[in-house]
């Protein structure tokens, strides 16, 4: 196999577009999209174009025919050829014509049996990166009152709570800092052989994580972002992505101009996204895919772990979820419109209703994770600042063996999941 | 909600449905006729994207006390009903309002391919068409949904389509961009602005207002000074939402016209889409209230007593905790979660409370009204539902 490590172009371009042509026309715009921006993909992520088009190749003629023959029918039946569907990038029409087809779950179906088979003939199942433990570290602050009783009862019944003695807040703290004789999570990392900044990811609702990763000696490796810190950012492009009018074919132009807008020349970004434009151009595709990234803090906190998880398959996630503001008279049945843009009367934090969504939102950022074949050597771990506990969700050949009974320090805690990361 | 601010939306919703009925008393004078109001009526409330664990299961029952526990015994309740169609708010609106599965495009830029019910209803009994009448929260909607593009139908036996949230929503952006204060909110003053306001319009199209016939109703001035009047109403202190305005203009519209089919769609759960979910849930409270007000309101007034059928039904759910679509945010995924749902039947039709626990499908809800009123040879995949 073509192993890639972020390059700038792909190893074989000349040939892919070749094998591009030869697939089902609805499988050609995702590929077609991430060759014309490879430079902005993460390392997993070119990685599985190379695997998967290492499949196309090694198949026969007569394999490959068989493979994709049924999903050439269904487009066929689908009238795909008669659609204005481009091939050349996804689109909301590309989407919405597949979704509202007779044929729709027919067609999810064949697609996926046509990855599974052009992936297994480049005998590629698995990753980069494989055998390491990886962790997921979700906080939900203080300020976020959930219920003692019940806050951890949506979750995966596999893992069990753990009563922290003490500040909860203090395992977030020592994993972004650490402390004399133990390592925060980056310099951990990055003594065990991750240098990729997309190998570690802090997502934070305000700006917490930033602060304490800057007042470190030297800045770590790591993918980080800020809802907070993207503010002046995020009003002028959600300003933009609100001129569109209502049309889908519209509103592809629309989306496909602000992928393309020089945003660099507006000087918008946050210093940590100074010199990173992939990370800028997973900003952009993450607000241009919707989901309340531009609009809820917290809603951007779990699209961007979720994203980030899919796309770029980190060694640890840190996710840190916050505050939003309560609804504004009147202004509240625009809630895609920028709130302080529209009403001049203050923001007021609605914490009861900040706690629920940020809950949900966590374990949908586990939910998300467990989907992929990295999660049986996955440890996540939510802790609520607030109740003072935590829920460790951990494989069964890496459970601590704590007693529910018994009560933890942030530091046991931390100590242990630094050990699972070192080892 | 604060008693003040309901009032206040109260006001703006008989005005504005005063101001319709007066223009339409101008533009179509000697035509008007009240066929259809002293007979049976229908009302189905469409409440956009709900899953039943947020609603009639175990973990959801807390949301909707009004449903579960006032019209619930009251009702025929079909606890699975299917949407297999495409599950984006105008097309499964569409289809059930047609009978047929409308696969067309999701925000309303054709009109659904066969007969609306409103149309069926109309050309059979002619009816006027001050009796059907479409009045929806989404935007996502056109006017479109009001009649089918079919020739022997189409918009002359169409309903009329109001969409009153967008015009809430198109006030406050104005609001925004004009750069107008909005502090010291002088609500003494709201109703008689809104009167002065009403007194000039003609053309809601631009608003998200759509109401069929050859002619605009309402004209320029109409627009801006309802614009107007509704940036001041941006000055209050609490929150607001579309359902509780649709519910007001659709309640006006009960008291003056006593139609005899109202669709009402309600959104305020499509919050959840921008991924909260408490404020989705709220939406989930709101729709409950709403329901239980408008019962209470059929049963209140002469012409509906007696004599009407309540269908509520979720548009379809939302996705599964864990999908790849990202969960409650989307309804896209291809599972029960999300296409399969409930409806609940009180009223006329519903002589005698029943769980039936056959699945349904939304395409049988078409071929069921059209039944009820006497129309029974219509060529429709759906079938009759059973309990009614």
């Amino acid at each position: 196999m073509n192993k890639v490590n972020a390059h700038a172009k792909p190893p074989a371009q000349d040939a892919y577009p070749r094998l591009i042509e030869r697939l089902p026309v609805t499988l050609r715009p995702a590929l077609n999209q991430q060759l014309s921006q490879w430079a902005m993909l993460f390392p997993f992520e070119q990685n599985r174009v190379v695997t998967f088009m290492d499949g196309v190749e090694a198949l026969s003629p007569a394999a490959f025919q068989a493979l994709t023959g049924p999903l050439f029918a269904l487009e066929a039946k689908m009238d795909v050829r008669h659609w204005n569907f481009s091939e050349q990038a996804d689109t909301i029409e590309n989407a919405s014509l597949l979704a509202r087809s007779a044929y729709y779950a027919d067609w999810r179906r064949e697609t996926e049996k046509v990855f599974e088979g052009i992936n297994a003939a480049a005998r590629v199942s698995a990753p980069a990166q494989t055998g390491s433990t990886r962790l997921i570290l979700l906080f939900l602050p203080a300020s976020l009152p959930v219920d003692h009783e019940t806050v951890w009862q949506q979750w995966d019944p596999r893992g069990q709570e753990i009563k922290i003695s003490g500040d909860a807040g203090g395992i977030c703290e020592l994993a972004l800092k650490g402390k004399p004789g133990l390592s925060g999570i980056a310099t951990l990392l990055a003594g065990h052989g991750a240098a990729e900044s997309s190998d570690l990811w802090l997502i934070d609702a305000a700006e917490k994580m930033n602060a304490a990763l800057s007042s470190l000696p030297s800045p770590p490796a790591a993918s980080s972002l800020s809802h907070t810190a993207l503010k002046p950012f995020r009003d002028r492009f959600l300003a933009e992505l609100n001129k569109a009018p209502k049309s889908i074919q519209i509103t592809d132009e629309v989306v496909a101009n602000l992928r393309r807008e020089s945003w660099d020349g507006w000087n918008l970004w946050p210093a940590e996204l100074v010199g990173q434009p992939r990370m800028r151009q997973f900003v952009i595709d993450l607000f241009l895919s919707g989901n309340g990234a531009l609009i809820f803090s917290n809603s951007f906190v779990e699209w961007a772990a979720c994203e980030a998880l899919r796309r770029a398959r980190p060694r640890v996630m840190v996710a840190r979820f916050g505050m939003r503001s309560k609804p504004k008279p009147f202004t509240s049945i625009a809630v895609f419109e920028n709130q302080q843009r529209i009403s001049s009367l203050p923001d007021v934090d609605d914490p009861e209703n900040s706690a629920v969504d940020a809950l949900i939102l966590a374990r949908y950022v586990w939910l998300s994770a467990s989907r992929y074949p990295e999660q049986d050597r996955t440890i996540c771990l939510c802790v609520s600042e607030f109740s003072n506990t935590a829920y460790l969700i951990a494989p069964a050949d890496k459970s601590p063996g704590w007693s529910t009974e018994r009560s933890l320090t942030p530091e046991d805690v931390y100590k242990w999941l630094a050990a699972q990361i070192a080892a | 909600m604060d008693a003040s601010r309901r009032n206040l939306l109260k006001a703006a919703a008989v005005l504005l449905v005063e101001q319709w009925a007066t223009s339409r008393r101008r533009a179509f004078a000697g035509k008007l006729d009240t066929a259809g109001n002293d007979e049976r009526k229908i009302i189905v409330v469409s409440c956009a994207g709900i899953r039943r664990a947020e609603t009639f299961h175990k973990t959801g029952l807390s949301n909707i006390p009004h449903l579960y526990r006032e019209l619930l015994p009251r009702s025929v309740f079909y606890p699975f009903i299917r949407n297999a169609g495409a599950t984006s708010h105008y097309n499964a609106i569409s289809s059930i309002l047609t009978g047929n599965w409308e696969r067309l495009d999701d925000w309303g830029a054709s009109s659904p391919l066969s007969p609306t019910l409103f149309e069926y209803l109309r050309k059979n009994m002619s009816l006027s068409q001050d009796n059907a009448w479409l009045i929806s929260s989404n935007k996502a909607l056109s006017s479109r949904i009001g009649a089918s593009s079919m020739r022997d139908f189409g918009p002359r036996y169409g309903a009329n389509v109001i969409f009153p949230k967008q015009l809430l929503i198109n006030a406050v952006i104005r609001a925004a961009s004009q750069g107008h204060p909005e502090h010291s909110a002088d609500r003494a003053a709201m109703q008689l602005e809104l009167e002065a306001i009403l007194k000039h319009a003609d053309n809601y199209d631009g608003l998200g207002w759509s109401v069929f016939g050859d002619e605009p109703v309402l004209d320029l001035p109409m627009q801006s000074s309802m614009q107007k009047a509704i940036e001041d109403l941006v000055r209050t202190n609490a929150p607001v939402t579309g359902d509780e305005f649709t519910f007001l203009v659709s309640s006006e519209v009960m008291r003056r016209f006593a139609p005899t089919l109202l669709v009402m769609t309600f959104s305020d759960v499509e919050v959840a889409h921008f991924g909260s979910y408490s404020m989705h849930l709220a939406g989930i409270r709101t729709m409950d209230r709403l329901v239980y007000e408008l019962w209470n309101l059929v049963e209140s007034l002469p012409a509906y007593r007696g004599r009407t059928t309540l269908f509520v039904l979720p548009e379809f759910g939302r996705d599964f905790d864990g999908s790849s679509t990202n969960g409650f945010f989307n309804h896209r995924a291809i599972d029960d979660s999300t296409a399969l749902t409930w409806m609940m039947c009180i009223g006329e039709a519903a002589k005698s409370p029943d769980v039936i626990e056959r699945q349904v499908q939304h395409i049988d809800i078409c071929p069921t009204i059209a039944g009820l009123f006497g129309i029974r040879e219509l060529d429709l995949p759906g079938k009759p539902l059973p309990g009614l």
